[in-house]
This record gives structure tokens, C-alpha cells and sequence, in this order.
């Protein structure tokens, strides 16, 4: 308890400033809170109260994450919070690319939702309620915090999947998300306890070392293995990885289809970059002590492993949906096996001599699939409000019946399936690509599944394709709502510039921003400036002194 | 020699595309026309610099004195810049895509023509929608042939799939839906694993210049050294560290060429098609409309053959060397299976499909045994299978028209009713069939011959060539038992109205057979535009 103390601080000027962008939302919930004492309930206000805190969230985010990159503010993470919230790169590319997506989100509310919804107050709280603790789980690195973080992000995740209460199928969503996410959260809290029972602290940047000395001298190998797949399992709940996914089609059918969109993408991200996070931390340790450690390329199979039934499970079990919610809660769960495997390989201790590449493919997958998932949902929400069904046949002729929305919904789905010339096929290409770099049994491996997936996933996505421009029952055209279009053909054009002229933007600034996640690690490093040709400024590659001992990768391989 | 005259032959096609968007209605197909016959004046100004090569002196001058020495029209621009390599458009031309080149714009010009009467298709709808379908897809053929850096060439390999399949899944036949997604799983499949042999190559190349920095000079300047990982296909298959290390590594366990190899060739093998994996081909033609067939058979097919001489061979000739005897069988099986296949046909439309199968048999055999006679057949016959087809498909097409059925069995006597239509066939017929003074002639006894010629690297060579050879009788036999159902035989009555061959029908006929008569009778008029550019490629394997 008494290192728990000392963690504890008071937030200067200056740590203000650093945290402003979650400050402001914070001020957002306590805006939402209290205007309607004021000026009644009116759900479109608090939908602009929203948007505009969402907003200055992600100026702010920018702004500080900017000066804080470019050295303005000293230090990265304030020393004293003993790593209980960190500010770094990846922490401001995050909550600018989650507070864009709410924004779409709201924007999609507006479209969808705005004419009906009784309860915007309490929607848009839970909400934002949700996106804050989203955005606490990518920026620390203390337990007791991650946990508290995930919690955040689940409990106002579970009231607004069984939003509308009317709605049998919404209330028994919630409720099985909400068992699952308890029994989870149970299991990481144990697999926590465990770990906090060895080391007496609950601060990462501390256990790690220690944790891997222990690994590599072969004590505790047992406990330490129960607490890692336990704390590994409540990520995975959250990433709804197989087999910890059951939630996950029916908590997206239920709920509405604003909160569908939100949680298809954020959850999932958000999780996925904390568990990068750790194993960032397990194998920056193991790297500065010098060690390579089987527990680490077990845990690389493992995660690996599971991103690869992940996504294949997903793609296979999406095949037999009628319902294009449901159909697309499955997609969502094999985008996030690919998004794994860079998971996978970075645990790797073969992958420690490469760079961030697979953490920068993470993030520019995240920003594409938020693109593509946005628009496809959005079509979604359009023709079910126009027909009142998301089922499949509701889709047939959609091409004649609405052209514009059909077109958008080509280029989205062909992007989902990750072909060119659209985003979705770049985001894929740099994954496949830091699988790639890194080399190894397992990368390729995983490289074979993921293009194999990518020929299942034709099959389904095809199948709206199909209803759309194929069939054609002669339901009568409807007028889809203008800004439901414009917002459908800005995602469908944002990933034909992104799969076209603006390929590696999202690379380049992604590169910028994993880069940092290695700045902790001199020791046993050398560092060694990339070739580079491109004009960026140079940035360094982080070499493993004894890198030439790699039995792995393109260089081993000799006849 | 730099030049910006291919990515305005590419682009053309697509600003048509959006222009029969914009435009109205009456004016589609004018625009469309329009488009596509501006890519193929273009496509002849690509002729000049290869003028005269077939004389022995000008050859090494056109050509090159090795691959990739003398690439025309140029043009290289760094496109996406990564941490360690970038990639770039780069696209040239040289002996083995000028003709390919040529033939993908003359068959989508004549294609546009052939969809002249869309408004009186039976699925007359969305008429913009088609016709810009068609030039995005024209677009993406030409694009393929062209590009020469991996990247970019596999991107323009997925941009053909999309519009290929919305116009066989919304303009086709009753079965439109399951040809058009299996047409789409089935070259997806092998694109895929061309996308795995993508990721691995950039990185086993840029190991590669790690390892042998002193040999890792690059054929651009001849000079200066690469020392990254590259996506440009020249490179790739003329640089030595490279072939080095491509020759000597392992992939998994196994070794890199031959596994690279065969991830390549899948991909072409599906859209060459090679027996087994042809049978979307069959589904593909029989549902689509006329014009489509056309381009499918046309220039589609081609990708497969022109992809084993652009990347397979040049870039993994150990993998080549590794896998002749599997592939030559492939081609032997597809030839002979495909002419049984096409002997069983009743329906027009699917004889003619089976046929194709049968007829790229032949290019894959004279690509397989890697001679010089072997790959100037092959290259020859995808000229000729890319002249003669379309060919048949139009035939087939104009009757469709009249009689909205395709069963042979029906017909009969058509040369009574439509003689000029009946003349026409025959030149068509007797093309694919491989009559000595027409086209699909020279390709067959080259691919043969060049078989022959190898009988001293492969055991095979002798029994392959010899089945190959028994191909033909059954091709004569399929063909002319066609003839004689169709055209000949008396005059049947419900037949008997029908009007002759239009003047549009003729206007689209006609260049056609005088290319099959040409190429038959002069074939130096393709080979001297190629011959210089297969010897570098096989000096260079060899």
C-alpha cells in the first residue's frame, strides 16, 4: 500500500497543460451533466455540446501532443505520476484519431438518431464516458490504472448497448456483454493480483525488469506464466479475440447501430494498443537486460495464434449472416486477428532488432478501418432507417436505388476486403510488410493467414456487393438523407486518396509516432540511422547489439 | 527515354470513364468510342522506335544488348517513399508488351464497337455504368502491361477485377451472379499469393544487396549500387546480387526460387487458365455479354502468359528449371483436355471457352520448355489466340443476336442465309483451328517445334510434343464438326429470314480476319517486334 501512496501526486501547472485533452472531455461530461439544469433536456443540444467538446478534445490533443513531441513541455510522462498516465506519441496519435472517429460517430447520430432520441443526454455521457476511458487505457502503464481504465471504457459500454430499453434484443445484448465483460475483468483482476503479489507494485515500467530477470533465471516461471495469459485473456476480451469473442456479434446486432460503429472500432483499438504497450514494456525489458527469452517468443505464438484463428474465425462466421449488422460485427472481429498478428510479431525477441513497424502498421490500420468501418455502418444506419431492416435483402438493388450510397458502399467493402486501389489494401500491404521486416517461421506464417483471409472475406462482403448491383427485387428508391450521403462519400473518398496518392501519409506520420515507444530503451541497444531516402527528418532504428546471432529472417536462410 | 505517352495511353480510358459519367445519355458509347480509338491511335505512335528491328544490325540497337538495356518510353516517378525503399510508377516498354499492348487497344476499341446496340441487350440498363466499366478496365489491362515496377503492376492487376466482375454480374446471362464471384474468387486466390511473393521478394532482395553489396549493380546506370530492397521488375531479374541470393535462399524451410515461383505462377496459371484451375473461364464466357467475351478471351488471357515471361522466368529461372516438367504437363493436359471439353460442347459460346483453354495450353508448354522457339510460339500464339478468339466470340455473338440461343445443334445451313457472315466464320474458325496461311498456325508448329528443340535439356520433350501435337487433330476435329453443324447443310427455315451481317457486324469482322490472314501469312510482323526482347530474356536465364 505504501508504494501505492507514493505513486500518488499532485498535478502541477504544467501536468494540467499535458492532460488537457482529457480534461476537456472530462469537462464535456460535466457540462452535459449540468446544462440541462439549466435550459431543460433537449437531446440535440447535448449532441452539440459534444461535438464541440469532441472537438476541442482533438485540437487540444494535437496541440499539446505537438509541443509535448517537439520538446516544449519537459519530459514526456510526469516522473512523479510513477507511470500512472503517460503522455507520449502513441498516446496523442490515439486520442486524435478516437476523438475524429466519436466525432463521425456524432456526426452519425445526427443523421440517424437525432430526431428520435429522448435520452441524448445520458447517450452522449455514457458515450463520452466510454471514449475517456478508451483513451486512459492506451496512455498508462500501471495496473491498478488499467484495470480502473478498462473498467471506465466497459461500464458505460454495457448501459449504451442496451440503450433503448424497449428493445428486448438491446436489453439481452447488454446483459451478455455485460456478464462476459465482469467475468473478464475478474480474470485480468486476479492475473493482476497475481502479479502484484510477486512484485509488491503495480508499476509496469518496475515489474518488467524484474519480471524478466525472474523469467530468465527461471523463478516464479509458473506463477508469472498463469498471471501473463490471465491479464493477456481480459485484453482479449476487449479486442473480442477468440476465443473470448461471443460477445461481440451479439452485443453489435443488439445494440443501436451509432454505438455499433463506435465500439466496432474503438474498443478494439484501444485494447489492441495496450497490449502492445505491455509487451512493449516485457520486451524493452528482456532487451535492455540483454536476455531472449522463450516466455517472450511463446507469448509471440501465442498471440499469434490467436490472431490467426481470430481472423479466420471471424471471416468464416460472417459468411452465414443475413443481418449486415451482425455480418460486419464479424468482420470487425477479423480485422482485429490482422491487427493482432503485429501484436504477435512485435512480442517476438527476433522482431527486437527491427523497429516500430509493426506498431506503425497498427496505427495506420486503426486509422483506415475507422475510415472504412465508418462509411459501411453508415450505409447501414441509412437504409435501415429508410426500410426499417438491416437484413441482407434489404440491400437488393440498393445500386439503381440509391446510387450514390451503392457506389460509397463498393469502394467501402473492397477497401474492407483489402484490395486496391483503396485504403484498406495499403493499411494491409504495411502490415503485411512489418510482418515482413521482421522475419521468422511466424511471420511468414502468419503472412500465409492473412492473405488466405483476405480471399474468405471476398466471399462475404461480396454478398452485399451482390444484393446491391446484382439483384434487383424492385423496391420501390428511396431518398437517402443528404448529409447521410456526404458523410458515406467523404469515407469513400478518403480511401481512394489514401489507397492512391496519399499512401504513405499515414505511414509516415504513424512512423512518427511509434517511433518514441523505443526512446526508453538504450541499454544493450545500439542505435543505428535507417537508410533513408525520403526527406523525413531521420529517424533511428533500434539494433540489438547482438543482432547477428538472429537465426531468423531472410539473412539466416542459406541453403 | 523518357515519356509520358504510356501513362496518357493508361489514363485516357479512365478520363473517358468519368466523361461517360458526366455526359448525357445519347452520347455514351460516342464517348466511350471515342476514348478507347484515341488509346489506339496512341498505341500506334509506340511503333516508330521499334521500326526496322527485325533486321539482324538494328536489333541490338532496339532491343538492347541485354534485358532491360533499351526500355522505350520511359517514365519513372518515386510515388510512395518508405523507411527503406521506395516505390515508384514506372512504366516501359519493350519487345514483350508492345504487342500486347497493341492488341489489348485494338480488341477494347473494337469491343466499345461491338456494345454499339446496348440499348437493345436485354439488360439494357445502366448504360454509363457500362461503358465506364469497360474503360476502367481497359484502364487496368493496359496498366498491367505496362507497369514495371511490382507494386504498381499489381495494383493494376486488382483494379481489372472489380470492373470485370460488374460487368459479367450485372449485364450477364441467367447464371451472371455465380460466374461473376467465381471469376472474382478464383483470380483473387492467385493474386494473393502474388502478394505474399511481393512482400517476400522486397525483403529477400534488400538481404540480398546487404549480402553481396560488390555485386548489387543496379542496370539503370550500370554504375551505381543498390542498397535497398526493390519492387522494380528489371531489377529484380537483372540484378546479380539479387539472382544470387534469390538462388540460394530458403523460404521456410524450402528453397526461395521454386516456392516464389509457384506462388507467381498460381496467379497466372488462373488467368491463363491452365487445367485445373480453368474452370471459371468456361462459366465467366457463357455469361457474359458479347463484347466482354471479347476482351476476356482477347486480352485477359494474355495476362496470364505475358506475367510467366514478365516475372516468373526472368526473375526465379531457377524456379523455372525447377518446375519445367510439372508445368509442360499442365500445358500438355490443358490442351488436349480442353479440345476434349470443347468437342463435347453443345453450346456455342462454351466451345469457343473451352477452346481458349486448349489453345493457351500451347503457350504455357512453349513457355515451359524455355527454348527461343518455345517463347517466341508462346508469345506468338497469344497474339494470334488474342486475334482469333475475340474473333469467334463476335461470331458467335452476331447469331446470338438473331437467335437468342447458342445451341449448335439447332442451327444449320447459316451460309445460305448469311454468306458474307458464313466467310467471315470460316476465316475465324479456321484461325483458331491453326490452318497453315492463317494466324493461329505460326504459334502452334513454333510452340511444337521449340519442344522438340528441347529434347536434350528435358526427357519429356519428345513425348510432350508429341501428345501436344496430337492436340491439333482434335482441335481440327472440334472445329470443323463445328463448321458443318452450323454453316453448312441445308438451309433450316426458322433460319431462313435472318438478315445478313450488318455493316457495323462486317466493320468489326473484317480487321480482324485480315489480321488473322496477315499474321498468318507474314508473321514477321509480330516477331520482329518481340524476337530481340525473348532472346534477352532467355541469354539472360540461360
Amino acid at each position: 500500500m505504501t508504494s501505492l501512496l507514493a505513486s500518488m501526486w499532485l498535478p502541477s501547472g504544467e501536468d494540467l497543460i499535458r492532460f488537457a485533452p482529457e480534461l476537456a472531455l472530462v469537462g464535456t461530461l460535466a457540462v452535459l451533466l449540468t446544462v440541462p439544469l439549466v435550459i431543460g433536456r433537449s437531446s440535440i443540444v447535448a449532441g452539440r455540446i459534444a461535438m464541440v467538446g469532441v472537438v476541442a478534445t482533438l485540437l487540444l490533443a494535437i496541440t499539446v501532443g505537438r509541443r509535448a513531441i517537439d520538446g516544449g513541455l519537459s519530459g514526456l510522462a510526469p516522473p512523479a505520476a510513477g507511470g500512472m498516465l503517460i503522455l507520449d506519441n502513441l498516446t496523442v496519435y490515439f486520442k486524435a484519431v478516437l476523438m475524429l472517429f466519436l466525432a463521425g460517430t456524432i456526426v452519425l447520430w445526427f443523421i440517424i438518431s437525432a430526431d428520435t432520441e429522448q435520452h441524448g443526454t445520458e447517450f452522449f455521457v455514457l458515450l463520452l464516458g466510454s471514449a475517456l476511458g478508451m483513451v486512459l487505457m492506451t496512455a498508462t502503464l500501471n495496473l491498478l490504472m488499467i484495470v480502473v481504465a478498462i473498467e471506465l471504457a466497459s461500464l458505460p459500454s454495457y448501459a449504451i448497448v442496451g440503450f433503448d430499453k424497449h428493445n428486448r434484443k438491446a436489453a439481452e445484448a447488454s446483459l451478455k456483454y455485460a456478464i462476459f465483460g465482469a467475468v473478464s475483468a475478474a480474470i485480468m483482476l486476479y492475473g493482476v493480483s497475481l502479479i502484484y503479489g510477486l512484485y509488491h507494485t503495480l508499476n509496469m515500467t518496475e515489474i518488467a525488469p524484474r519480471l524478466v530477470t525472474h523469467l530468465a533465471s527461471g523463478h516464479n516461471v509458473f506463477t508469472i506464466g498463469i498471471a501473463l495469459v490471465l491479464v493477456l485473456g481480459g485484453i482479449a476480451f476487449k479486442i473480442a479475440a477468440v476465443p473470448f469473442h461471443f460477445w461481440c456479434p451479439d452485443a453489435f446486432e443488439g445494440a443501436r447501430i451509432e454505438v455499433t460503429t463506435w465500439l466496432s472500432v474503438s474498443s478494439k483499438a484501444a485494447a489492441l494498443l495496450l497490449l502492445l504497450r505491455l509487451v512493449d514494456a516485457l520486451s524493452g525489458a528482456a532487451a535492455a537486460q540483454g536476455v531472449v527469452l522463450n516466455a517472450l517468443t511463446g507469448l509471440a505464438w501465442v498471440i499469434g495464434l490467436m490472431a490467426a484463428v481470430t481472423c479466420t474465425w471471424g471471416n468464416f462466421a460472417a459468411y452465414r449472416q443475413d443481418n449486415v449488422k451482425r455480418l460486419l460485427a464479424y468482420s470487425s472481429i477479423a480485422h482485429a486477428g490482422y491487427m493482432l498478428m503485429a501484436a504477435a510479431v512485435f512480442a517476438h525477441p527476433a522482431s527486437v532488432r527491427a523497429d516500430h513497424s509493426p506498431i506503425a502498421a497498427v496505427l495506420v490500420y486503426l486509422l483506415v478501418y475507422a475510415v472504412m468501418n465508418l462509411g459501411a455502418f453508415t450505409v447501414v444506419a441509412v437504409v435501415a432507417k429508410a426500410t426499417g431492416s438491416e437484413s441482407l435483402s434489404a440491400f437488393n438493388g440498393l445500386g439503381r436505388r440509391s446510387p450514390w450510397l451503392g457506389v460509397a458502399m463498393v469502394m467501402c467493402l473492397v477497401s474492407l476486403v483489402g484490395l486496391p486501389p483503396f485504403g484498406g489494401f495499403i493499411a494491409k500491404l504495411w502490415l503485411l510488410l512489418a510482418l515482413g521486416s521482421q522475419g521468422g517461421t511466424l511471420c511468414w506464417l502468419l503472412i500465409l493467414v492473412a492473405v488466405g483471409n483476405t480471399l474468405i472475406s471476398l466471399f462475404f462482403y461480396f454478398r452485399i456487393v451482390r444484393a446491391m448491383y446484382l439483384f434487383d427485387d424492385r423496391q420501390p428508391s428511396f431518398s437517402a438523407p443528404v448529409p447521410g450521403i456526404a458523410l458515406v462519400n467523404l469515407c469513400a473518398v478518403a480511401l481512394l486518396l489514401l489507397g492512391v496518392l496519399f499512401i504513405n501519409r499515414p505511414k509516415l506520420i504513424a512512423d512518427r509516432y511509434a517511433r518514441n515507444l523505443f526512446a526508453q530503451r538504450p541499454a544493450g541497444f545500439v542505435q543505428r540511422p535507417l537508410d533513408r531516402n525520403d526527406g523525413i527528418d531521420p529517424g533511428t532504428a533500434v539494433v540489438r547489439a547482438d543482432e547477428a546471432s538472429s537465426t531468423d529472417g531472410p539473412s539466416a536462410k542459406r541453403r | 527515354m523518357d515519356s509520358t505517352l504510356l501513362s496518357w495511353l493508361v489514363f485516357v480510358p479512365t478520363i473517358g470513364a468519368v466523361a461517360c459519367l458526366l455526359a448525357p445519355r445519347e452520347v455514351t458509347r460516342t464517348v466511350a468510342m471515342l476514348a478507347s480509338g484515341i488509346s489506339f491511335v496512341l498505341s500506334l505512335f509506340l511503333i516508330p522506335p521499334f521500326l526496322g528491328a527485325g533486321d539482324e544490325m538494328n536489333a541490338a540497337a532496339v532491343f538492347g544488348s541485354s534485358y532491360g538495356d533499351a526500355l522505350h518510353f520511359i517514365q519513372r516517378i518515386p510515388w510512395i517513399n518508405g523507411e527503406s525503399f521506395t516505390i515508384e510508377y514506372f512504366l516501359g516498354l519493350d519487345g514483350l508488351n508492345l504487342p500486347l499492348v497493341i492488341l489489348t487497344t485494338l480488341i477494347s476499341l473494337l469491343a466499345v464497337w461491338a456494345s454499339w446496340n446496348f440499348d437493345e441487350w436485354k439488360i439494357n440498363k445502366g448504360k454509363k455504368g457500362y461503358f465506364a466499366l469497360l474503360l476502367l478496365l481497359e484502364t487496368g489491362m493496359l496498366g498491367t502491361f505496362v507497369a514495371l515496377d511490382f507494386f504498381l503492376f499489381y495494383i493494376f492487376w486488382e483494379v481489372m477485377l472489380l470492373p470485370m466482375y460488374f460487368l459479367i454480374g450485372v449485364w450477364g446471362g441467367p447464371r451472371k451472379e455465380y460466374a461473376a464471384i467465381k471469376f472474382f474468387l478464383f483470380t483473387l486466390a492467385g493474386s494473393v499469393l502474388m502478394l505474399v511473393a511481393l512482400v517476400a521478394m522486397f525483403f529477400y532482395s534488400g538481404a540480398a544487396v546487404a549480402e553481396y553489396p560488390e555485386l548489387a549493380v543496379s542496370y539503370r546506370d550500370g554504375a551505381s549500387v543498390l542498397t535497398t530492397g526493390t519492387f522494380d521488375l528489371i531489377e529484380l531479374a537483372t540484378n546479380e546480387a539479387i539472382q544470387k541470393y534469390f538462388g540460394e535462399s530458403l523460404f521456410l524451410g524450402w528453397r526461395f526460387a521454386p516456392v516464389m515461383f509457384i506462388f507467381l505462377f498460381v496467379g497466372f496459371a488462373v488467368k491463363l487458365p491452365a487445367v485445373p484451375v480453368h474452370t471459371w473461364l468456361p462459366d465467366a464466357h457463357v455469361e457474359a455479354p458479347t463484347p466482354i467475351s471479347m476482351i476476356l478471351a482477347g486480352v485477359l488471357l494474355k495476362m496470364g502468359g505475358y506475367g510467366f515471361l514478365r516475372l516468373c522466368y526472368p526473375i526465379f529461372p531457377s524456379g523455372g528449371q525447377f518446375w519445367a516438367g510439372t508445368l509442360a504437363a499442365i500445358g500438355v493436359v490443358s490442351i488436349l483436355y480442353g479440345a476434349l471439353c470443347a468437342m463435347a460442347q453443345t453450346d456455342f459460346k462454351k466451345l469457343v471457352a473451352y477452346s481458349s483453354v486448349s489453345h493457351m495450353g500451347y503457350v504455357l508448354l512453349g513457355i515451359a520448355v524455355m527454348t527461343e522457339t518455345g517463347f517466341q510460339g508462346a508469345m506468338f500464339q497469344m497474339i494470334a489466340h488474342g486475334i482469333s478468339s475475340p474473333m469467334c466470340f463476335f461470331l458467335v455473338g452476331v447469331i446470338y443476336d438473331r437467335a437468342h440461343h447458342r445451341e449448335i445443334n439447332r442451327f444449320g445451313g447459316l451460309w445460305l442465309t448469311m454468306p458474307k457472315y458464313g466467310t467471315m466464320a470460316t476465316i475465324g474458325f479456321f484461325a483458331s483451328l491453326g490452318l497453315p496461311g492463317l494466324c493461329g498456325f505460326v504459334g502452334e508448329v513454333f510452340v511444337l517445334l521449340g519442344t522438340f528443340e528441347a529434347r536434350h535439356t528435358f526427357t519429356w520433350a519428345v513425348p510432350a510434343a508429341i501428345l501436344a501435337a496430337a492436340g491439333v487433330i482434335f482441335t481440327a476435329g472440334y472445329i470443323l464438326w463445328l463448321i458443318q453443324r452450323v454453316y453448312l447443310g441445308p438451309q433450316k427455315p426458322e433460319y431462313a429470314d435472318y438478315p445478313e451481317a450488318t455493316g457495323r457486324e462486317m466493320a468489326i469482322l473484317m480487321p480482324l480476319a485480315a489480321l488473322c490472314v496477315v499474321l498468318g501469312v507474314l508473321p514477321r510482323v509480330v516477331f520482329d517486334y518481340m524476337n530481340g526482347t525473348l532472346r534477352n530474356i532467355l541469354d539472360q536465364i540461360l
